[in-house]
């Protein structure tokens, strides 16, 4: 009973779903199907420098569907590469996002600490990351915290800048509603001052995810040991090309998630008023 | 009594970036009562909101405090809790949480559950129960304001301010929420403070209106009580006697406020014309009855006549504004109080002198002494009676009300006191009060009595506040009263125009004068852009007999209002004379030695004698003759120093020679 009932909207909704396909899900297949289709005439001459997708799948097939071999040393399966390279971001970004967002409420409550060192921000920022690493592993002397300095140092900026922008901005009217009811600093802090500026922490979040991200599998290919960045200079070096293309569509697909993620987070912690 | 909130002489100044400074508010002298509602209102810009601030300890004085409760306000706190024009909700909380915050933060002595009892009994105040776990962007501007009201009443605050809080509201909403408040505030016996530009809304809520002049220097221009009992009602109060004119009050304080706007905007220019040499004149008055004979000439088309196309009347709040604006060059001509052009001349108050003449006296009689209705109960029947009344409380200040040092109210009020014994310095106190506001001063207790000029005493028998003791014409019958005072300068450089003016008020006063015309300048002069007066408390004396508030029935009093007859407009040198007698013995102005000469030059007979032979009038000066006043003094117009040192009660006299400046131009 229960069955003949259901059956006929499933397939009335596989049917609609094949005949009336959403555009959003079939135009990207589209686009996917033609650029692999163009990647694969362009390389399946005989003297082609890159591998077609076909070739690529055939060579790569046990990394694709074998993620988690472990043959120690770096000769380790996509997923442990992508775990390494996480844990590393993560405990960068983290420092980030703590010291960035403290440092960002103190600017941005202090008129005269903003004047002070916003300029000197702003040259920093602009510094490339990997121009941090030779000062980094003279400083720590060894490869793994020099990594993570990268990320750390990476990923602070927007944080920093975002914060201060959010905590100038907060409007006149609420300080002056903590002002009349004497708010004490802490209570000011919590109840005004975090969460009008949590939609401009998150926003120098989510830049700062991204750009960890990016950092990440550079400071890696330099300072090597396991992490997908590593994985890639390896796979160059041994001329696995293959290798590279599909670490490559991994680091964009663990890259989207983590900025969906803080998004998500985002949006749950927000109030949706001020989204 | 100390007053509740005291905004004492505020003024508050923000530098600018080009070095300057931008005095926003000049002198803010404010008073409420506990349980009191009063409203700011005024145009945008003109600083309404950061006086509020200002209370509110948002924003620093830059001179002047504030004192709540004898403490002065140094910072903001919850005992003056704000209501915001924009609400100010945190958008992260729910209503409920809004309110728990500050609730919280105020009663952090009481426990919880009380904390909470009382966030919940203020949520069904504003009857918000159902919205109570709703964030601020799901509710309505309505709503939220609502909650906002709440905040702030939660916490019980001594004073409630409120910066337009109904600004953004619909009618609707806004009509509901103005009553909610009114009814909050009644109940909890709150005092308030709010601003608004909305007139009724202001008469609805408050108690006092209080209306600030435009910025720069925005000052009080005028304060207005609002006498409709409460509880009130939108759709009731309509219906009180004195809405009307208190809304027309009000509005024409606002638009007076919009052109002086304008006109600051753009020089005045000279327009001549039809043989004169200026034909766009400004001319001041105060709202009283004896402005009549130049609401008659414009109204009915004199100064057309004679040439004067482009004339303006303008309400001036007080004789102050009035002196200022002719000394200013602002206005053209003014009416004024009789002793004005000599106190002007002369340089009253250690101001530089400022030669003003006067050619033309526009009014006699008019005045009266009003005393509050509580001496009447204690039998003051007579000035004897009211000598032994203040004897008798020597522990209090008695403080009588008069509208100007130079003016025949403050003489002749000073010289009846005295004719009674009565030391007008030392046993009873004078201040000075515009006209249009003696009534409010005295319901308010601030006075005890005053002298002013209709329609305001009748206005205070009308309201039951007080009674006449006495009548111009019980102490000098036919005196001068007003006359119209121009700069010598203006005079000098536009004598054509002079003349005209002069011609056409000299008509305009023989019109008011005859009594089958008072009706028709009676309804001239109740519209609201003159004296704006209710009829009933403008026609006696001047139409009806003469009520004095009194037991005794009505009297007709035909000299009460002169404008014409029996040489009323000649400016007659004798009486200049007793002026500046009276001005010396009070000390007002030390006495000029060359009064022969500052009389001439100040009371300009030559001019008045050809207005009124052009008009084929005689336009004779009286003779120059003794007269004697009510109590028996006789004056001699012969030996004044002589008299001055006769008198029993007055100040220190001094005589010097004042040397007026020469005269810039001849004719």
């Amino acid at each position: 009973m229960t069955a003949n009932l259901n059956n006929p909207v499933k397939t009335n909704f596989l049917v609609s779903l094949i005949k009336n396909p959403p555009r959003k899900i079939l135009a990207p297949i589209c686009a996917i199907l033609f650029i692999l289709t163009l990647w694969q005439v362009l390389c399946s001459g005989e003297d082609a420098n890159l591998p077609s997708p076909l070739l690529t799948f055939q060579e790569t097939a046990n990394l694709i569907f074998d993620p988690f071999f472990d043959n120690g040393g770096t000769d380790k399966g996509l997923f442990w590469q992508i775990l390494a390279s996480l844990q590393r971001v993560a405990v960068g970004y983290t420092l980030a996002a703590i010291v960035g967002i403290g440092l960002g409420i103190l600017i941005g409550s202090s008129a005269f600490m903003y004047d002070a060192v916003d300029p000197i921000f702003q040259v920093l920022r602009t510094v490339p990351p990997l121009a941090w690493l030779p000062i980094a592993l003279a400083a720590f002397e060894e490869a793994n915290p020099s990594a993570i300095f990268v990320i750390f140092i990476t990923a602070i900026w927007p944080i920093i800048i975002n914060t201060t922008v959010g905590v100038q901005q907060i409007p006149q009217d609420y300080k002056n509603v903590a002002k009349v009811l004497r708010l004490s600093g802490t209570k000011y802090f919590w109840e005004i001052m975090f969460p009008a500026a949590v939609p401009y922490i998150f926003t120098g979040l989510r830049i700062g995810i991204g750009l960890s991200w990016l950092a990440i599998v550079a400071a890696e290919m330099l300072v090597g040991g396991v992490g997908i960045g590593f994985f890639i200079w390896d796979s160059y070096n041994s001329s696995q090309l293959s290798e590279i293309i599909v670490a490559l569509i991994y680091v964009g697909i663990v890259g989207l998630i983590l900025d969906r993620l803080v998004a998500w987070i985002a949006s749950v912690v927000v109030p949706s008023e001020q989204q | 009594m100390t007053a509740f909130l005291e905004v004492d002489h505020v003024d508050k100044v923000f530098p600018l970036a080009n070095g300057g400074r931008y005095i926003a508010l000049k002198n803010i002298h404010l008073e409420l009562k506990q349980g009191e509602f009063v409203c700011l209102l005024g145009h945008s810009g003109c600083g309404k909101s950061t006086l509020l601030n200002i209370v509110a300890g948002l924003d620093r004085p830059t001179q002047g405090g504030i004192i709540l409760e004898n403490k002065q306000v140094k910072e903001p706190g919850p005992d003056r809790m704000v209501v915001f024009q924009n609400y100010s909700l945190l958008p992260w909380k729910t209503v409920r949480q809004n309110i728990a915050l500050a609730v919280n933060q105020v009663y952090g002595n009481k426990s919880a559950s009380e904390r909470k009892a009382i966030v919940e009994e203020n949520i069904n105040m504003v009857n918000l129960r159902h919205a109570a776990d709703k964030h601020p962007a799901e509710l309505s501007g309505g709503m939220k304001q609502r909650v906002a009201i709440a905040r702030a009443l939660a916490i019980r605050p001594k004073l409630l301010l409120l910066d337009e809080p109904f600004g953004a509201l619909d009618a609707l909403t806004r009509g509901s929420l103005q009553e909610q408040l009114m009814k909050i505030c009644q109940e909890h016996r709150v005092t308030c403070l709010m601003v608004t530009h909305d007139a009724d809304e202001a008469l609805l809520l408050a108690d006092r209106i209080v209306m600030l002049t435009n910025g720069p220097e925005s000052h009080i221009g005028q304060i207005l009580s609002v006498p409709i009992p409460r509880p009130r009602n939108r759709l009731e109060v309509v219906n009180h006697p004195s809405y009307y004119a208190l809304r027309g009050d009000i509005v024409y304080f606002l638009n007076q406020q919009k052109k002086a706007k304008k006109r600051q905007a753009k020089a005045p220019a000279i327009i001549s014309g039809n043989g004169l040499e200026k034909v766009n004149l400004e001319i001041g008055f105060i709202p009283l009855t004896d402005c009549a004979p130049l609401v008659v000439a414009k109204e009915k088309g004199l100064f057309a006549k004679h040439g004067l196309t482009q004339v303006n009347l303008v309400r001036e709040p007080s004789w102050k504004a009035i002196a200022e604006g002719v000394t200013s060059g602002r206005l053209d001509a003014a009416q004024m109080v009789a002793g004005m052009p000599l106190s002007l001349s002369l340089g009253m108050g250690n101001k530089p002198p400022s030669p003003t003449v006067t050619a033309l006296t526009l009014s006699r009689n008019g005045n009266a002494i009003t005393l509050r209705k509580s001496f009447y109960e204690q039998g003051v029947r007579t000035l004897a009676d009211f000598k032994a009344a203040i004897s008798q409380r020597r522990d209090r200040v008695h403080t009588l009300g008069m509208v100007h040092p130079a003016s025949m109210h403050n003489l002749m009020l000073r010289y009846w006191l005295a004719s009674g014994g009565i030391d007008p310095d030392v046993d009873v106190k004078l201040t000075v009060i515009p006209p249009p506001q003696m009534v409010v001063n005295l319901k308010a207790g601030n006075i005890d009595g005053y002298c002013v000029g209709e329609p305001w005493n009748s206005r205070a028998v009308y309201e039951k506040l007080g009674f006449v003791i006495a009548t111009d014409l019980d102490i000098w019958q036919s005196h001068l009263e007003k006359v119209l005072g121009v700069k010598e300068e203006w005079a000098n450089k536009y004598p054509d125009t002079h003349i005209a003016l002069i011609k056409a008020l000299i008509e305009a006063c023989e019109y008011c004068d005859d009594r089958r015309h008072r009706e028709e300048v009676l309804e001239l002069i109740c519209q609201p852009q003159y004296v704006g007066s209710a009829p009933e408390y403008t026609r006696p004396g001047f139409i009806d007999p003469y009520n004095r508030g009194t037991e005794g029935s009505p009297e007709m009093l035909l000299k009460f209002n002169e404008f014409y007859v029996d040489k009323t407009n000649c400016p007659s040198r004798v009486e200049g004379l007793w002026i500046l007698v009276q001005m010396a013995r009070w000390g007002i102005v030390p006495f000029p030695r060359n009064w022969i000469e500052v009389l001439d030059r100040v009371r300009r007979n030559d001019v008045y004698s050809e207005a009124a032979r052009q008009l084929n009038l005689p336009g004779l000066e009286p003779e120059r003759t003794s007269f004697q006043l009510s109590d028996g003094t006789v004056f001699s117009p012969d030996n004044p120093v002589e008299y001055l040192q006769k008198l029993n009660i007055k100040r220190k006299i001094t005589i010097e020679e004042v040397s007026l400046d020469p005269l810039v131009a001849s004719r």
